[in-house]
């Protein structure tokens, strides 16, 4: 095959010849010769020469007409497909061909020609397609293979035209509940109808009784690994429970796909329990272990994989304080060898389940970490290690603060710069417990380059200044070269020369403070900081002006104030929450962002209301099966003071900006610790990236002489 | 639900392609090797998420291809699209015994045909290569390789026995640390009007081991996928290069780069890194250079400096100098020093500046400004003045010196080499130790502006 050289560039009257060459000699090997020839179109359509191939418009014609062999009416059917877009007359012009397809016996045509109606925008098209789909479906008798794509292309169909395919979702809804002998048929059909219902605010969310979805669970053993996952998703929402018993049985009934080897039914099952539990009052452990066993038993897939599964134990993680999951922490411990952007997401599984009694085993891998070959792996572990510090109480910050001090006592530039910002972050919050150490920090002062490290010294010295003698010293490592930091560093300069002479007016600290402010007004051409600059040089010269009420005291009190204590907060939003919790396994899941927050006009996925929903998802008991008959006892007289807290439960409002003021770093949703958003410039700054393709080098290594 | 499916070679090209939803702009994937390119800018490993003006590229790399799913909603089961690409290549696997890019070319009919089998509207049908088998009876053109020389054959392999030559035994450290710096320096000559005539990268890699007993260190760089693809190709040079289409030629990514020399240290072992490309080797105490290379690449200017040299005769001389950092946001050049040439009878210099500091230095008859730290994207500019001598009869210099300029920017490499790891193994002693690592990209000894 090679030797043909199918996929090069040709020009249209090339081929041409090359059919006229195959018709002048009668040989046996024509139709081989001639397929050959068609193939050499579809290529050159592949590698998106259209205009050229435009022109053999009258050949695919001729040979739709003669040939009845399956391969060459794909090719046809293909051409079509490419070109009909962007050639609507020709398109109409192969019109009646695809017709008499569609109305072909053999099965595999039928369904070649409805996939290409549907695949050319035009009117006409369109309208076959309608015709064609309704009365396969109404019809309900021909090859079930025929009937599955049409209700597959009505989902395509609606999005054309809405109210045309209105009509048909009835006769969908019949064979849902109807008896139809194939499976895979009722889920397409399910599916279908799911997300025309998602897809359009005018509809009400599908829903389904509690006993139409027994019946559809009960084939769940019998479909395929793709049908079996599509029928979990589109039963979620859908099938509400309306007893705790329903709940219970319909758990019962998806268990046992947690185990299947394909990730995207276990991941379903999961997502489909999750769901459920909000209908139940308790969990028996049994269950908590088999979801965190088919968890554990996820991460052994291929990174892509793995990482989805990570993304989602976090979202986990956040919601179900009460462990449903019960994890151990050494499975997200990071291997050398990990993707980097699994040992972010690992990183990020592991500082969230710390907790007093793992933290000693956390902090030891964190270490381990924090002197990693990759640098800015070696950063997050260390930003990872001060974010512990301030989650946790104090006995634990003290442990983290002795692994940052080893970790200190390296000297490698890097990993001091980040421990000194982390270093601020834990100050903040226990303010006098490290007074000690503060004059080991600062002797670092001159191996600190990049401008958050500078920010967060500059911080520490201008705050601790009470302790150390020569604090001026180490602040003029940084003032001296004020006109070359960045923005930020300037204004930390700027605020904490202020600083030092509001709280000891000197000759010393006057000086220092107007030589800032002179830079800061004359040299410095940022409006910002000279607005600022000029702010607190009128605030000073009030000092002197006899009549003002403003004295020393003022002055500290406005620039010199007492900061507000600081709290890493991991909880999200719960109706956030709830709706990550029915998205999980999609897109939304990945960049943990809720999808009401992009997409307006997309349906937010709700939990559907019903008599034993839980309001608070915290509230479920995990039982073991011993103390389970104990614990419906005691249940059943809850649930009456659970339905009358109901409505106040449900109405929380959902501010999504929320989410980002209050977080900080390593609760920050993917993008940030993924670098999945933010990143992509526009197009035209790539001119300079030939150079810096990392994988470049790579490559060269080995186009090399022998050595 | 999926929107496309697409196959793309190394660079993100799609080589094939089937769209099953008609919701995405079909130039969408032509986006892909740009987005790829920009995220492998910040890392050498782009997760397999992107998000490009809304439209969301799911992607599994095999051998050297990329497959790639395109969607457009954030609903979209993840897990489904994911699976169904580990699927497809199993499948494929199957059919065409290996998955590549050739391979792919010369059997995309029947990937075709696949392709419409397994996925209906975005939605994975079958994915059982027996079933499969029933629709599609197709023979697949298998890849003919050409065997591989072992070139190696004569050599012996290294053994591994105690006497190692560049090491004695019995060292003992109390804190086991192994430091790797990678530095790249870089060389190139450019004109005023900003045109690199010139450039290439010079690199080298230094190791200062602290390590007790005898070490075995294993160094990972970058991706080993693409590492053996290239060694397959430069073996194979019967094949015809195959061209993509028009475009790639001009862009000429691959093409235009020449690595002339890779050398390693003599505690490396040669074969190991010739069948499996992975460095190995027990290294020598103290410092030493395990490897370097040489890499001849187009490389857009790091610091530019536009230079005006207006020349008033017989009275002053002036200069105004442009000076930008066209480097990542992040990194920071430091230690910049611009030398600027003056004629050598100019005198009473008077400067202009923002940042930095400037000097006359009259015994080498230049101006040399420098900048203590220079982050990315920054520019900065000084004048100078220098009277010149009223005196007539003295001809303007015959030789034009060139701007010379020095910087150095650390955590950042031209070239995107990077470690991945550097696995340390003492077999008898099983200490725990400290690998570090720093890159540094400098100026190299000629980094000039004519």
């Amino acid at each position: 095959m090679s030797d043909q050289r199918i996929f090069t560039r040709y020009r249209a009257d090339e081929i041409k010849a090359e059919f006229q060459n195959v018709e002048v000699k009668k040989f046996k090997s024509n139709a081989m010769k001639r397929k050959n020839a068609l193939r050499k179109i579809i290529a050159n359509l592949t590698m998106g020469n259209l205009n050229e191939m435009s022109y053999l418009f009258p050949e695919i014609i001729n040979y739709w007409k003669i040939e009845d062999d399956i391969e060459v009416r794909r090719i046809c059917h293909e051409y079509i497909r490419k070109l009909g877009p962007s050639k609507p007359k020709n398109a109409n012009d192969a019109l009646p061909y695809i017709l008499k397809d569609l109305d072909n016996r053999n099965p595999a045509l039928q369904i070649m020609a409805i996939k290409t109606l549907l695949m050319v925008p035009s009117p006409d098209y369109v309208d076959e397609a309608f015709r064609f789909v309704s009365g396969i479906i109404n019809r309900r008798s021909s090859s079930s293979d025929v009937l599955k794509t049409s209700i597959f292309a009505l989902t395509q169909l609606d999005d054309i035209n809405h109210d045309r395919a209105l009509p048909l979702l009835d006769s969908l809804r019949d064979i849902i509940s109807g008896d139809h002998q194939i499976n895979s048929v009722k889920v397409a059909a399910l599916n279908t109808l799911y997300t025309i219902h998602e897809k359009n605010l005018s509809l009400p969310n599908l829903n389904l009784t509690v006993d139409a979805s027994y019946d559809l669970l009960t084939i769940l053993p019998k479909l395929n690994e793709w049908d079996k996952a599509l029928l979990l998703e589109s039963l979620i929402c859908v099938c509400v429970p309306q007893t705790h018993n329903d709940a219970y049985d319909l758990i019962d009934m998806v268990e046992p796909q947690l185990q299947h080897v394909n990730t995207y039914v276990a991941l379903n099952a999961l997502k489909f329990i999750i769901y459920i539990t909000n209908y139940v009052d308790h969990i028996s452990d049994n269950l908590s272990k088999k979801l965190s066993s088919s968890i554990i038993a996820l991460l052994n897939k291929p990174p892509e994989l793995q990482f989805l599964v990570l993304r989602n134990v976090i979202l986990l993680l956040l919601s179900r304080e009460s462990l449903i999951l019960n994890l151990d922490v050494s499975y997200f411990f990071v291997e050398y060898n990990d993707p980097i952007y699994i040992k972010d997401t690992k990183l990020e599984c592991l500082y969230l389940l710390a907790n007093k009694d793992n933290l000693h085993n956390i902090l030891e891998e964190l270490e381990q970490y924090a002197t990693d070959i990759d640098i800015q792996m070696s950063r997050k572990a260390i930003r990872a290690i001060g974010n512990l510090a301030v989650k946790l109480d104090e006995n634990s910050a003290d442990e983290c603060v002795n692994t940052l001090l080893n970790l200190l006592e390296f000297g490698v530039d890097y990993v001091v710069e980040e421990i000194i910002s982390v270093f601020r972050n834990i100050l903040r919050k226990y303010q006098d417990q490290y007074k000690s150490q503060i004059s080991t920090l600062v002797s670092y002062t001159d191996s600190i380059h990049e401008s958050d490290s500078k920010n967060a010294m500059i911080w520490i010295i201008t705050n601790y200044a009470d302790i150390l003698p020569e604090y001026l010293e180490y602040f003029r490592v940084f003032s001296s070269h004020i006109l070359e930091e960045t923005l930020e560093v300037q204004f930390s300069i700027l605020n904490s020369s202020v600083k030092f002479f509001a709280r000891n007016i000197s000759k010393e600290t006057e000086a220092l403070c107007i030589e800032i402010l002179k830079c800061c007004t004359e040299e410095i051409d940022n409006p910002d900081l000279r607005d600022r600059a000029f702010m607190y040089w009128r605030l000073l010269s009030l000092l002197q002006s006899p009549k003002s009420e403003i004295n020393v005291e003022v002055i500290k009190d406005i620039v010199d104030g007492e900061l507000p204590l600081i709290e890493l907060n991991t909880k999200l939003d719960p109706a956030i929450l709830e709706e990550l919790e029915l998205n999980i396994g999609s897109i939304a899941s990945i960049y943990l962002k809720p999808v009401s927050q992009i997409f307006k006009q997309i349906k937010t996925k709700q939990l559907p209301s019903s008599s034993v929903l839980n309001q608070n998802r915290d509230s479920i008991n995990i039982v073991s099966n011993e103390n389970l008959i104990h614990e419906q006892k005691r249940s059943q007289t809850d649930r009456f003071s659970d339905i009358n807290h109901y409505s106040e439960g449900r109405s929380i409002p959902s501010k999504p900006s929320r989410r980002n003021t209050i977080m900080d770093d390593y609760d920050k949703p993917a993008e940030t610790v993924n670098q999945l958003k933010g990143k992509m410039r526009s197009s035209n700054s790539s001119s300079s990236l030939l150079s810096r393709k990392p994988t470049k080098l790579m490559r060269k290594l080995t186009i090399k002489k022998p050595f | 639900m999926v929107s496309g499916v697409y196959f793309c070679d190394a660079s993100g090209k799609p080589i094939l392609s089937r769209r099953y939803r008609d919701d995405i702009p079909l130039s969408a994937i032509d986006k892909f090797s740009q987005i790829l390119l920009e995220h492998e800018e910040e890392s050498s490993v782009v997760p397999p998420c992107l998000l490009y003006q809304g439209i969301h590229y799911l992607f599994i790399q095999h051998s050297d291809i990329y497959v790639v799913a395109l969607t457009t909603s954030y609903q979209t089961n993840i897990a489904q699209i994911f699976m169904f690409l580990h699927q497809l290549v199993s499948v494929l696997g199957d059919y065409l015994k290996s998955v590549e890019e050739e391979s792919i070319r010369d059997n995309f009919v029947i990937i075709y045909e696949l392709l419409d089998e397994m996925m209906d509207y975005g939605i994975p049908q079958i994915t059982e290569t027996k079933m499969l088998k029933q629709y599609i009876t197709q023979k697949s053109f298998k890849l003919i390789k050409a065997a591989k020389k072992k070139r190696n054959a004569a050599r012996p392999p290294v053994a591994l026995t105690n006497s190692v030559s560049w090491r004695q035994e019995g060292i003992k450290y109390k804190k086991n640390e192994a430091y790797l710096d990678i530095i790249e320096s870089i060389n190139m000559l450019m004109n005023q009007q900003g045109q690199v005539l010139r450039s290439e990268i010079i690199g080298e890699v230094k190791v200062k081991s602290r390590l007790s007993g005898m070490p075995d260190l294993k160094l990972g760089i970058n991706d080993k996928g693409i590492f053996s693809k290239y060694l397959e190709n430069e073996e194979d040079f019967s094949k015809p290069v195959q061209i993509i289409n028009d475009d790639s030629t001009t862009n000429g990514k691959k093409s235009n780069i020449e690595l002339e020399d890779l050398k390693f240290h003599q505690c490396v072992r040669l074969s190991k890194f010739e069948n499996e490309k992975i460095i190995t080797f027990i290294p020598p105490d103290g410092e030493f250079e395990l490897m370097n290379y040489r890499l001849t690449t187009p490389i857009k200017p790091l610091i530019w400096c536009d230079i005006n040299i207006q020349v008033h005769s017989k009275s002053r001389i002036e200069i105004h100098c442009r000076a930008k950092a066209q480097i990542k946001k992040k990194s920071i050049a430091n230690n910049v020093e611009i030398l600027i040439p003056v004629p050598d009878d100019a005198d009473t210099p008077t400067f202009k500046y923002s940042h930095g500091s400037i000097k006359w230095l009259p015994e080498k008859n230049a101006i040399l400004w420098k900048l203590r730290s220079f982050a990315g994207g920054k520019e900065y500019s000084m004048t100078a003045q220098l009277g010149l001598p009223s005196v007539d009869g003295i001809e303007p210099p015959k030789v034009k010196r060139p701007v010379q300029i020095k910087f150095q920017i650390p955590y950042f490499t031209t070239s995107g080499i990077q470690v991945r790891y550097l696995k340390i193994n003492e077999p008898k002693l099983q200490y725990k130790s400290f690998p570090w690592v720093r890159y540094i990209t400098q100026s190299g000894d000629d980094y000039t502006i004519r």
